[in-house]
């Protein structure tokens, strides 16, 4: 079957409409969550939020389908365990099937419109996999700890640890904000393809200047007188610090949860990463010791052609206009390589310094 | 170059540069109470937390915020005039800007220490805490001993933080390692002061910790 945009539309829309009919209904009946049906819901939401992502990627908005399918399976058992009754297994399995039809219909349709990316890069492919481990462990953890009631939010703390935020930004660069961040995947994963027209479109002139008049976003040269960080960034830190002190909540788990959900929900206010950028206050921190860290990526100049592809607005989550720089990166990068994918040519950005770019560096005069 | 780090945020941001790692530095000395003062003069040098202590009894009252409120203030006062006093120190050193600029730099570099003793003043609470609970020996352990690899990272960090500040910022390799060198002479005469408790100190620390504990 052809899938014109209109018809993905629907499949989504007589998905969802049972869906929500038979949550309600299905509360009330049985007395018990529906989570099979609630995902169902999830799903049906997110691949229509998105649909300018999926349309064109059929093929994985079919598989966002499988999801209320699996949790479906899973929890059955468990509602049976709680409540038998046949009202749950009528219920399981029109969840299966409302899941299922749109599945089959995605998986087995096709279409003429296709996403204009080059192919998957492996280290992208790499990124998401670890980000989306990454994000169920700090789920799981977070979960764990408020059904428990302990304080297994050793994950969030980690992710401040000084190794974490200092030694490793030596190393790998800002590779925590773009693989291993939770709040990050969500950005990546859930907002970025968002249709939606977001409550904050534009930030303050004065806010947007200072990707450039700080060291953390300035690849080359700077002197004495640049700000290490911005100023949003700094001041962000502050109110976390100091209610953490004046109210002693160091290692109460309440005081990390809404930290994150804070970040989560301020993300969803603004355009994909504007809140990493401008106001986590986590992100300034790695910054320190981000600057040239051993494993970044390279732009070849002079293989350049122009195109415009990798366009600051468009592929960076820091908003860092690669053809500006000159083979050096700024802090700010966090290796998620998606400039690389972008790019349509081969060795523009790449892991090694082409030899063409180490000619035109010694000719101008710079450190090769 | 220099016309592009005066917009009016970056001019905000050069302030803050100064003043957050001194509160992130300082704070953590004002906190002790009356349960914790005699740990917290064991743990950091004595005459901070007792400079803290003296500015704390300025202002009295009755709600436990406001008390933490100033406890963190008066803690940062004495973290701002120990930055300001390291960085004449590292002036001369530098040689190549403003002392306002050196101090900035001095600021900045500064945050892993105070990332330390935030830790440090955590795992004094924790032991508090913990102090009924446990045998004094593995009190020491888990908490004394244990803390001295959080010390050795984020000394380690505080170097390389040095190190890349002021590759960062232009300053000559030579002199570099002369920044280097007031950082270790700093931190080592910062763990000389306090820090590294050993067990004898533990030994006469122990009672007054128990009496006080159970004052109070």
């Amino acid at each position: 079957m052809n899938i014109t945009k209109q018809r993905f539309i629907n499949i989504h829309k007589y998905a969802l409409g049972p869906a929500l009919l038979l949550y309600v209904v299905g509360i009330f009946g049985t007395k018990v969550l529906q989570i099979g049906i609630l995902f169902a819901m999830g799903a049906g939401f997110f691949n229509l939020l998105h649909q300018k992502y999926f349309f064109g990627r059929l093929k994985l908005a079919a598989h966002i389908w499988l999801i209320p399918t699996v949790i479906g399976i899973f929890t059955y058992p468990l509602l049976m365990e709680k409540e038998p009754s046949g009202q749950n297994a009528f219920y399981c399995v029109l969840t299966l099937i409302i899941s299922l039809v749109p599945f089959f219909l995605l998986i087995t349709g096709t279409t003429e419109e296709k996403p204009s990316k080059k192919e998957r890069l492996k280290i992208i492919s790499a990124r998401i996999v670890v980000q989306i481990l990454v994000f169920i462990i700090y789920a799981v953890t977070t979960a764990y700890s408020f059904i428990y009631g302990t304080n297994v939010a050793l994950f969030f703390w980690g992710m401040f640890h000084v190794f974490t935020v200092a030694i490793f930004p030596f190393l790998f660069g800002r590779v925590l904000c773009g693989w291993l961040c939770p709040n990050a995947t969500l950005q990546d994963g859930l907002f970025k393809n968002l249709t939606y027209t977001r409550p904050i479109t534009k930030l303050p002139r004065a806010i947007e200047e200072q990707s450039h008049s700080s060291a953390m976003y300035i690849s080359g040269e700077i002197d004495k007188n640049a700000p290490y960080f911005p100023f949003t960034l700094l001041i962000a830190w502050f109110p976390m610090f100091f209610t953490e002190t004046v109210f002693d909540l160091t290692g109460v788990l309440l005081y990390p949860v809404i930290f994150m959900y804070g970040l989560y929900f301020g993300s969803l206010l603004m355009p994909w990463r504007k809140m990493c950028t401008h106001f986590c206050w986590l992100s300034s921190y790695r910054g320190l010791g981000a600057q040239g860290s051993l494993w970044r990526i390279r732009f070849n100049k002079s293989k350049c052609k122009n195109c415009k592809m990798c366009q600051a607005e468009e592929a960076c989550p820091f908003f860092i206009d690669i053809r500006n720089q000159d083979n050096e990166m700024p802090a700010t990068c966090c290796l998620c390589f998606s400039c690389m994918e972008a790019c349509p040519f081969e060795g523009v950005i790449t892991f090694r310094r082409a030899p063409e770019e180490k000619a035109r560096l010694k000719a101008a005069g710079k450190a090769v | 170059m220099e016309g592009n780090y005066t917009t009016p945020l970056a001019r905000w941001a050069r302030i803050l540069e100064i003043f957050i790692p001194c509160y992130m530095f300082g704070k953590s000395w004002g906190i002790a109470d009356k349960k914790t003062f005699e740990l917290f003069r064991a743990m950091f040098p004595t005459f901070l937390i007792d400079g803290a202590d003296y500015l704390k009894k300025l202002i009295h009252t009755d709600n436990t915020n406001i008390e933490r409120l100033v406890a963190t203030v008066a803690g940062a006062i004495i973290g701002f005039l120990v930055v300001a006093l390291l960085a004449v120190v590292m002036h001369i050193v530098l040689r190549d800007r403003k002392y306002i600029d050196s101090l900035r730099f001095t600021s900045v570099t500064l945050i892993p220490i105070a990332v330390l003793n935030g830790t440090l003043s955590h795992a004094i609470k924790t032991l508090v805490e913990s102090l009924s609970t446990q045998a004094p020996d593995a009190l020491y352990a888990s908490t004394v001993s244990s803390s001295r690899g959080t010390v050795a990272i984020n000394v380690l960090f505080y170097l390389t933080a040095m190190w890349m500040m002021s590759r960062r910022t232009g300053v000559t390799r030579s002199r570099r390692w002369g920044v280097i060198a007031v950082g270790v002479g700093f931190i080592v005469l910062y763990l000389a002061l306090g820090l590294m408790i050993s067990p004898n100190e533990w030994q006469v620390l122990l009672p007054k910790l128990q009496q006080a504990l159970a004052t109070h």
